[in-house]
């Protein structure tokens, strides 16, 4: 049986619900030997902001117990070189681009957005409001409402194409951050990025990471990311979801599917398997032959309510 | 560049060297080639524990019938080794390899190579020695480690170095074989009695790599040093494994090395 994989994200068709995660593919070729970019749903980049960053000074990995905590500090080749270096040839290949843009104000994510508006072959943007291991920028946007609908408004004006803001899960009120995104003009939402953690080196006596918090993602983050997912779409049915957090199979991405999000990204588990979105492309397909499922677009939002 | 690949292994052999640490034989059906000073990410156990996949140097990459063999020296320090100690031969592992960029053996007409291992930073200079014997490349072995029992496969390194009539070097911090104190003292000394190199390869404990990037520096002497870093995904995605560079740049040690010119390399190394 064939099964029909595209799904719609507010007005952006994919071919397939499958996206690699920011901060987990690089700038979207630094595995197409592995992974074909163009084989995938789309490609979320790297975050860029308006000039090059160092990021955080290493160790910024730890890992942990089905999962890792990183403390990278958005380290990227800035957006001007992104759109030079990059961006020419996923156009040829054909990819969908996701770009996450970042910056420590208001006027640099908007300086970012400006400058890639100059591009063709961009299909949707990300903002990134809630990145855990920076000082200024990121979460500061992501966890005051009113912040986050200023900041959303401000970009929204200076795009028409899809706009989707990832969320923070350490956020004091999840469902009130997703509804500012939707006041400012956010056409999607993204969720979770990594949840606030700490790894403590017990013979030392000291945090392993430098800046000591650091962020958790993959299998052990879930189970919270799902219920995070439902939470979202109960509250805001019609806003949609594009989730994440631990997708390692196609039966992973099938739960976040029910849970309302009408597409996916994975992010660690590449790290681990680095042909694993498109695995996951497949696995999704064979498990729908298997259902019976006839389109993937079927299976968003159809949890059943106990 | 070597076509990477993701591949499906098999434990063909594995033999202990020392109390902690011991060589594993992988047999693969896809035919791979790598250039020493590559690497592999090895998942050490099916499942999630470990979750993340081990970066090795490779110890050595060779044809066996229509697939390849490849070797990789182990030290058990953490749950990845522990789980390599325990999987019995026979057991399969998925490798992705070979990764990053090697070393650079080419040398002037008539220069001569000085290899530096310390410790377990021996694979990457163990698999240069038996690619430049074969190649009939002059070359000396300088190996260094805390004691004689850490000195690991001493007889394979002189027989490499013999193949073309070069000097293997030993040097233990306790003296109990070879030269006693540690290995660059061993080289210092060779340097100061007239012995002339065009390039030196090392890999080894960071306070080796130092001081051997000073002496390096202070004759003149270009040498190359193969890197160990924390890392999650060995493809340059992850940005967990980089280092500083000479030019202020973060560089990740899994793609843009692992080995590194000194020069390229900030001055946290000659410091």
């Amino acid at each position: 049986m064939s099964v029909d994989l595209s799904v719609a994200v507010g007005t952006l068709r994919l071919a397939n619900p499958v996206l690699s995660a920011s901060g987990t593919f690089g700038y979207g070729l630094d595995l197409v030997d592995l992974c074909p970019p163009e084989a995938l749903g789309g490609v979320v980049t790297k975050g860029l902001s308006p000039l090059p960053r160092a990021g955080n000074p290493p160790p910024r990995i730890v890992e942990t117990a089905a999962g890792m905590i990183n403390a990278i500090g958005l380290q990227n080749v800035g957006v001007d070189a992104f759109c030079r270096e990059s961006l020419p040839q996923l156009r040829q290949r054909r990819v969908v681009v996701v770009v996450n843009v970042f910056g420590e104000t208001m006027d640099a994510y908007v300086q970012v957005l400006r400058r890639c508006e100059e591009e063709e072959g961009i299909a949707a943007y990300e903002l990134n409001v809630s990145c855990p291991n920076v000082s200024a920028g990121g979460m500061e946007f992501g966890h005051e409402p009113q912040q986050l609908e200023r900041l959303t408004a401000r970009c929204r004006e200076a795009t028409e194409k899809p706009l989707w803001v990832k969320l923070s899960p350490n956020a004091p009120d999840l469902v009130a951050t997703a509804r500012a995104a939707v006041a400012g003009g956010a056409d999607a939402l993204s969720l979770i990025n990594t949840v606030r953690a700490v790894a403590i080196d017990a013979e030392r006596r000291r945090p392993v990471l430098p800046r000591v918090f650091g962020g958790l993602s993959g299998p052990a983050i879930k189970p919270i990311a799902l219920r995070m997912v439902l939470e979202v779409h109960r509250a805001l049915p019609e806003v949609p979801l594009v989730g994440i957090g631990g997708i390692e199979t196609g039966r992973d991405a099938v739960e976040f599917l029910l849970a309302g999000a009408s597409a996916v990204q994975v992010g660690t588990a590449t790290f681990r398997d680095p042909a694993a979105p498109l695995r996951i492309v497949r696995e999704l397909e064979a498990f729908c032959a298997a259902e019976g499922v006839g389109a993937v677009q079927e299976l968003v939002g159809a949890l059943a309510w106990p | 560049m070597i076509a990477r690949r993701d591949m499906r292994v098999r434990l063909a052999a594995r033999r202990e060297l020392s109390p902690s640490c011991f060589l594993l034989e992988l047999v693969t059906d896809t035919p791979f080639e790598a250039q020493p000073g590559q690497f592999g990410m090895l998942a050490c156990r099916a499942g999630r524990d470990p979750f993340l996949r081990r970066p090795f140097s490779l110890a050595a990459v060779g044809a066996r019938g229509e697939g390849t063999v490849c070797e990789l020296l182990v030290k058990e320090v953490g749950r990845g080794s522990r789980a390599l100690r325990e999987l019995a031969v026979g057991g399969e592992l998925q490798l992705l390899a070979p990764l990053g960029r090697g070393f650079d053996l080419a040398t002037p007409e008539g220069g001569r190579l000085a290899l530096v291992a310390g410790g377990i930073g021996l694979p990457p200079l163990l698999f240069a020695a038996e690619r430049l014997a074969a190649a009939g490349q002059p070359f000396d072995l300088f190996l260094g480690a805390a004691t004689a029992a850490e000195l690991l496969l001493v007889e394979r390194c002189q027989r490499a170095v013999g193949a073309v009539g070069g000097e293997l070097v030993l040097a233990t911090d306790d003296g109990s074989r070879g030269e006693r104190g540690v290995i660059t003292e061993a080289l210092a000394r060779r340097w100061a009695s007239g012995a002339a190199y065009a390039t030196a390869l090392a890999c080894g404990p960071t306070p080796m790599l130092a001081a051997l990037t000073q002496l390096a520096r202070s004759w003149g002497l270009e040498l190359q040093l193969s890197l160990e870093e924390p890392m999650a995904c060995g493809v340059g995605v992850c940005l967990g494994c980089v280092v500083d560079g000479a030019d202020g740049r973060r560089v990740t040690t899994c793609k843009e090395g692992p080995v590194f010119r000194a020069s390229e390399l900030a001055a946290r190394w000659w410091q």
